[in-house]
């Protein structure tokens, strides 16, 4: 009777699982639409993401090289692109990011800080930007009807999943293939899963585990400070921000045969979309120092006095110039081969404010 | 026969050295943190530890984030594992048969026994590092004695905080019936205390480890201490019950399993010790 009970126990969880999933009631096209059209409904819910880019840990990119090379909790709100709120779960806390309109609040429990600041267009990666919706409609940017293929339905988050398989449209992406679910009654994107080329396993995933199609209250989405909080106000939310902001330069118009992306109003040069996407920031000497030793250590770099550069899955990370030499870093979605012609690129041409006049 | 185990377990001075043991812990945090005044850097240190150093009602939560991965439920393995075999290995079984009580009753003296040693000490735990906290911690600079921060930077009021505090200890309590479960089984079947007590620990650090390893992943749903931190979510603004229950359900379904295992074994067993 014991074992019985024990076996029972041990199965019950599984039942949901084991429940087979639906046909697709909708063909590749509208699966496509339905996706990318997921990024501006309401949801909430829970989301895990797994990264395995052991991304170069320098200070300022610490929060980037945890996004994309660790395991995440983040529980989410979300209205619309310009209203919601993401938190990331620790044990030892949470570190949370709101958005309300133009304004990002960002609130860490252990520091007891609560930043406010705008809402660049120019930034690092954070969270919000990892949720299956967000990714999925971030990657599907420039993808047509012939670049997608249907996948078999799985069962996710407690409903039937419809997939779709992304091939990138443009040879300069280091992706292999995007796989995507999306919930047949929720119509979210559910899973994403990008692997690199020529990769079995997924270099990073992204899952809804938990969903709710409910719109999310006002008193989730705003924040009331306590009298311990320690309340601020930043002109810059990060790195990429300040660069782009202060840095007294401008990227060329292209890179890589990439073109320069409507978002670049600064010094820092977005090129590319979808899966075959660059960022390029200017770095002061510090900074670049700091990254460049990093990147030194990080198996599989490549380094020369023009540059050093490393390619983590389908994320390759590019610095040029040498010690004291301040630098250009370039972060992205391109092959060895595109990024290093993306270097060459913006090194020749970029130009100082005082030209650009 | 509740009344005489636990008159046992109360007048032995090994269960105070023990309680007295896993209160010394959060106590000298307590003092080292007022004295240095230097928090655990973010992300690292237990649950709660560097938010006490403004807010020292927290503290109790600090000390139990402390206590409950390791001190806790090795003193409950101690004790749980002793239960029956102690008792085997002293030759005393035999005797406590004798008198006209029936083994499940025994049992279940053994396992209250066990829980109220859990209550004490967590309660110890609690009324203690409340006591410290308030009295060395906080930060003397915040003037306002204004609502505790909940872990979403919300206000948490009084009662509030008290009432989740609470579930938070009842919650830890539910874990640690998990452990003793556990170990009186163990006690059951093992003829030495030491390799009841052993038994459970092994399965505490074989949990814990696995937990690390994402090759184990499919495992980790109903590992005995996936859920034990879950009383944090307890803290945050909306309360995330959603891994308080799964907490609760895998905790239950130790309880139920290995208490069904540790009747089935004891009922049954030829006792010639």
């Amino acid at each position: 009777m014991v074992a019985l009970a024990a076996g029972l126990l041990v199965v019950a969880p599984l039942v949901g699982r084991w429940l087979p999933a639906g046909e697709a009631d909708v063909g590749p096209t509208e699966l496509l639409e339905q996706t990318r059209a997921a990024v501006d409904e309401p949801w909430s819910g829970t989301v895990e993401t797994e990264g395995t880019l052991q991304l170069p840990d320098a200070d300022r990119f610490g929060g980037v090289a945890a996004l994309f090379g660790e395991r995440t909790t983040l529980r989410a709100w979300w209205r619309d692109p310009e209203h919601w709120r993401v938190d990331r779960l620790l044990t030892t806390g949470e570190t949370d990011i709101r958005r309300n309109g133009d304004t990002t609040l960002e609130w860490s429990f252990e520091r007891a800080e609560a930043t406010y600041s705008r809402d660049p267009a120019i930034r690092l990666p954070r969270p919000a930007d990892l949720v299956p919706p967000v990714l999925a409609e971030r990657l599907l940017r420039g993808v047509s009807d012939a670049d997608v293929s249907p996948l078999p339905t799985r069962r996710l988050a407690g409903e039937s999943a419809a997939g779709l398989r992304v091939r990138p449209p443009s040879d300069l992406s280091s992706i292999g293939r995007v796989d995507i679910w999306t919930g047949q009654d929720s119509h979210l994107p559910l899973l994403v899963e990008v692997y690199a080329t020529g990769q079995a396993t997924p270099s990073f995933t992204s899952s809804l585990t938990d969903v709710s199609t409910e719109p999310p209250t006002d008193d989730v989405l705003a924040f009331e400070p306590t009298a311990r909080t320690d309340v601020s106000v930043d002109d810059v939310l990060d790195i990429a921000d300040a660069a782009n902001q202060y840095a007294p330069v401008r990227p060329p118009a292209t890179a890589a045969g990439l073109d320069l992306g409507p978002a670049s109003d600064g010094a820092v040069g977005v090129y590319g979309e979808g899966t075959a996407q660059l960022i390029a920031i200017p770095l002061r000497d510090r900074e670049a120092d700091a990254l460049r030793t990093q990147m030194a250590i990080t198996p599989g770099v490549e380094q020369d006095t023009e540059r050093t550069v490393v390619s983590v899955g389908p994320l390759g990370v590019l610095l040029t110039g040498g010690d004291g030499d301040g630098g250009w870093l370039l972060a992205g979605t391109l092959t060895r081969d595109a990024l290093e012609r993306a270097g060459r690129d913006v090194v020749a041409g970029f130009v100082f404010v005082d030209e650009a006049r | 026969m509740i009344h005489a185990e636990l008159s046992k377990l109360l007048r032995n001075r090994r269960t105070w050295g023990t309680i007295a043991i896993i209160d010394a812990l959060p106590t000298l945090v307590a003092v080292l943190l007022a004295m240095t005044d230097l928090g655990p850097r973010p992300g690292t240190g237990p649950a709660f530890l560097s938010a006490v150093l403004t807010d020292g009602t927290l503290f109790p939560l600090a000390a139990l984030a402390m206590v409950l991965p390791l001190f806790l439920p090795i003193a409950v393995a101690l004790v749980a594992g002793e239960a029956v075999a102690g008792e085997a290995q002293q030759g005393t079984l035999r005797y406590l048969l004798i008198r006209p009580v029936g083994r499940t009753r025994l049992l279940v003296a053994k396992l209250v026994a066990v829980m109220a040693f859990v209550v004490v000490t967590v309660l110890v735990v609690a009324v203690t590092s409340y006591v410290v906290g308030v009295l060395l911690l906080g930060d003397q600079t915040v003037t306002v004695t204004g609502p505790t921060t909940s872990i979403s930077g919300s206000p948490m009021s009084t009662p509030e905080l008290v009432g989740r505090t609470g579930l938070a200890f009842a919650y830890a309590m539910l874990c640690m019936l998990g452990v003793a479960a556990v170990a009186l089984f163990l006690s059951t079947v093992a003829r030495s205390p030491l390799g009841a007590a052993m038994g459970a620990m092994t399965l505490l650090v074989a949990s814990t480890l696995l937990l690390t390893l994402d090759a184990a992943q499919a495992l980790h749903p109903y590992l005995l201490t996936r859920h034990w931190l879950a009383f944090v979510d307890l803290f945050r603004d909306p309360i995330r019950w959603d891994e308080v229950v799964r907490g609760v359900l895998v905790q239950g379904a130790y309880v139920v399993v290995f208490l069904g295992a540790a009747w089935a074994s004891f009922t049954t067993k030829d006792i010639t010790d």
